[in-house]
Order: structure tokens, then sequence, then C-alpha cells
């Protein structure tokens, strides 16, 4: 492969990977540094580069192996993440002072709801074991095969299949237990709470209905519920979408906050 | 020869309700073994991963009820771990504690709720990664073997044996564990079929 297709395929494919890495290390510095030195080794290993998988999985393999280094030296966060965070902002005024001032200032500063349930899911993936949480997303947002995921984590198939299987009921278990938009006795509000805060003048019963999700939530089964969340999370790109600077305000904030808390 | 035989039939008979996923005891004045064996059409390392997580035991495993916090305090079904606790009565233990890694060498601990303060230490005696899995204390011990059949199926076997010079003073209040034994095969064998299924 020539140094230009090289180039090409790395920049077609880099949105997908930025927000891989944003979705697994919570940092957007830890991102750009991963970005920076995949293609680096990229570019430099290119020669070893057999064709034998897509150049899109060569890649997420150097970058996932890069991401895995920093993230085995760190803890993994809590389930409860976002109550953890919540009560942290709530101590700390310049923490809405700022996000006033993105929500106000900047074009990529609205308040969504659906991404702020992409948000959620990032921030308690978290909370799975590293293996579970970079299965989950290479499966059900990247759409990579389980043996392309196992060669991107360096594993068997049959391991995949575990990671995924137990990574997904983990998740539906606690979306299941907390998200008031799925279980009317869920104990997670924040997506009402913030949109009241960011979008005082709209009506949180109407946005919901726009949402499949919610919509679906008195009749679909855990398993449907869990597939319309990912959908949520597939669609949204976080450097990119219109509340892409309130977010990761957001994320920014509850990674300060976990790194002291666990 | 014809006891031979007898003894034999018996045997293979024993056997083969075994490999069923049907429980068989057999007691003896110093011990009782029990023993169940399923085949399972899984990879043999998702049977593993399921056999050493005891934090998701409580997923899958219907012998185990809740879980709760980080400590690993699962919470179990009446009969269904306190096998280890051969000097308990186990009849009315309703909760116990498991706390500790399963890992060789590494200690694991019981509670029960009938005697809070006493904590049951068993030793993971033996772990072959995909094969083997052996734990115990000085009154017994279980194993727990995978044998591939290299035909996409695996023979699952889990076997405990308890006793000692006092175990005809307290045998009489330990109940079968064959049921016990049937669910938690049953519930390997489904749950590990259904990983190996994954398709989404």
């Amino acid at each position: 492969m020539t140094t230009e297709l090289f180039n090409e395929e790395f920049h077609s494919i880099s949105g997908q990977l930025k927000s891989y890495l944003l979705r697994i290390t919570a940092s957007v510095p830890d991102v750009e540094d991963i970005v920076h030195d995949t293609y680096i080794k990229g570019l430099d290993k290119l020669h070893t580069f057999r064709g034998d998988a897509s150049l899109k999985t060569w890649l997420f393999t150097i970058a996932s192996n890069i991401a895995k280094d920093n993230l085995r030296a760190q803890k993994r966060w809590v389930e409860n993440v976002t109550d953890v965070c919540k009560a942290a902002a709530h101590a700390n005024p310049q923490f809405f002072e700022e996000s006033m001032h993105i929500r106000s200032t900047s074009t990529q500063g609205a308040f969504e709801i659906k991404e702020h349930i992409a948000f959620c899911f990032t921030c308690i993936s978290k909370s799975l074991p590293l293996e579970q949480q970079l299965c989950v997303f290479l499966k059900e947002v990247y759409e990579f095969k389980v043996s392309e995921i196992a060669t991107i984590i360096d594993t068997t198939d049959a391991m995949v299949k575990y990671y995924l299987h137990t990574g997904r009921a983990k998740m539906i278990s606690v979306f299941d237990g907390r998200c008031a938009l799925i279980n009317k006795e869920g104990i997670c509000h924040q997506c009402s709470e913030l949109n009241g805060i960011y979008n005082p003048k709209q009506k949180f019963q109407e946005e919901i209905v726009k949402i499949d999700m919610a919509r679906e939530a008195g009749s679909a089964d855990k398993e449907r519920l869990f597939d319309l969340r990912m959908k949520i999370v597939t669609e949204t790109d976080p450097f990119e979408s219109v509340a892409a600077d309130l977010q990761l305000h957001h994320l920014a904030h509850n990674k300060n906050v976990m790194e002291k808390y666990v | 020869m014809k006891r031979f035989l007898t003894i034999l039939t018996i045997m293979t008979a024993t056997l083969a309700m075994a490999q069923n996923g049907k429980a068989t005891t057999e007691k003896k004045t110093f011990s009782r073994e029990t023993a169940v064996s399923t085949t399972i059409k899984a990879d043999p390392a998702i049977i593993w991963k399921l056999l050493t997580n005891a934090a998701d035991f409580p997923r899958w495993n219907s012998t185990v009820i809740s879980i709760d916090g980080n400590d690993l305090e699962i919470q179990v079904k009446q009969n269904a771990i306190c096998s280890f606790i051969s000097k308990a009565p186990c009849v009315d233990v309703d909760l116990m504690c498991i706390d500790g890694r399963i890992a060789e060498g590494e200690k694991i601990k019981l509670k029960s709720t009938l005697d809070p303060k006493r904590t049951f230490k068993l030793k993971v005696k033996k772990m072959e990664t995909n094969k083997l899995l052996e734990w115990g204390d000085g009154q017994g011990h279980r194993v727990y073997a995978i044998t591939n059949n290299g035909d996409g199926t695996v023979l699952f076997s889990m076997n405990e044996k308890i006793g000692g010079f006092m175990f005809p003073m307290y045998a009489k209040h330990i109940p079968p564990f064959d049921k016990s034994f049937e669910q938690f095969a049953a519930d390997l064998k489904k749950e590990a079929e259904m990983i190996q299924n994954f398709k989404k």
C-alpha cells in the first residue's frame, strides 16, 4: 500500500477512530495523542500490512493497543457515575457557569436529549471491564465482525462473544435499573433535569416522544430497547454534533470527578 | 463374573445419567461424593470464563439470587454452596457470602447467616485454564472439569467429595446436593450455549 493511499484511508476513518477513542478514554487530549501515535505507527509499519484484515481493522488494532496500555493503568468508573458527577457539579458553581457560557456562545453548545443519552452511555460503559467495553463499542457502534474484533483486541472469537454477551447484559441491567426514559421506576432523570436547565422553554415530554427508545419503552423488550439506545449512540458523533462542545465539557468534568472518586 | 458385570452395568448407567445432567451421589461411611456431567456445545474458554467470574454468577446461575457491592457478597439460595461448609448444618442456610478472587492459591471466604461470626476459608487448589478448577478445605473439595470433545462440544463435569473421620457425626445434617448440582450444570449449559450462538 502506498503512503498516499494510506493517508487517504486514514483520513476516511479518522472520524470513527476519534469517536471510538473518546468513548473508551473519555479524554479529548488522549484521543488526539492516540490518533497521532496511531498514524505514526501505522505509517512506520505500513510495510508489514498484508491486507489479511482491512486497513480500518488494522488501524483500530493499533489504536486499541495504545489506548489499552493507558487504560489498564486506570481504574474503571462506577455504574452510578452520573449520580456521583451530578453531586460534584452541584457543589461546583463554576461548572454551570462554564456550561451556560458554552450553551450561549458555541455553535456546538446546544443541549440535545439524544446527545445526552449517548454521553451517558459513554460514561456508564466505563464501568464495564475494559474488554467488555471495547467489544460492545466495536460491535454495536462501529459494526466490526466478531472475527475482526478478535483481531483488534487480540483474543479468540469465543472470548469476543463472551465479552459482547456479558457487556450487553450488564449495560441492559444498569440502564433498566437507572434510566427513567425506559423504566418509570428508574432513578436517573438527568436528561429531563438538564433539559430544564439548558432548554427551559422546551417541553420535555414533547421531546422524548421523538425518541424511539422512549416511545417504545412500555412495549419493547430490554434487548430491543438496548438496540435502540445503541442506534442513538451510533448516530451521534461526539465531535461533530450540534451539542458536541457542551457534552465534551460535561465529559471532561466527569473524568475529573471519576479520577478522584475511584 | 456375574457380579462384575452387574457393577459394570450400574457404573455405565450412572455415567450416562451423569452426562445427561443428572446428578449422582455415592455415600460411604466416612464420605459422600456427588457428581454431575453434561455435554455443552460451546468453546471451553466460554465455560471457563463463566466458572471463574464469580461476580457474574448472579446473572446466569439461578442458585445465586443477588450480589451486593464490590466486596462480592453473594446471596445464594438454600444449599447452593453450603456443601463447602461441611461442618455446619446447612438445612436452613439461606444467606452466604463469597469474598475473594477465583485464582490459584487464592483463598475464597464463605459466610453463613447461621454462624455469621465464622468464615469458612477455601483454597483454590488447582487451576488449569479451560480445563480444571479445584477448590476446597480440609473437609472436602470440589472439582470442575472441562473436557474438549474436539467436535465443537465439551463434557463439563462437577464433582464434590466431603468427608473425614468426623463425617458420620454431622452427615445427617448435610442435605443432598443433587438438585443444586443439576441446576448449576443446566444453567451453565444454557448460558454457555447462548454465548456460543451469539449471532447479533
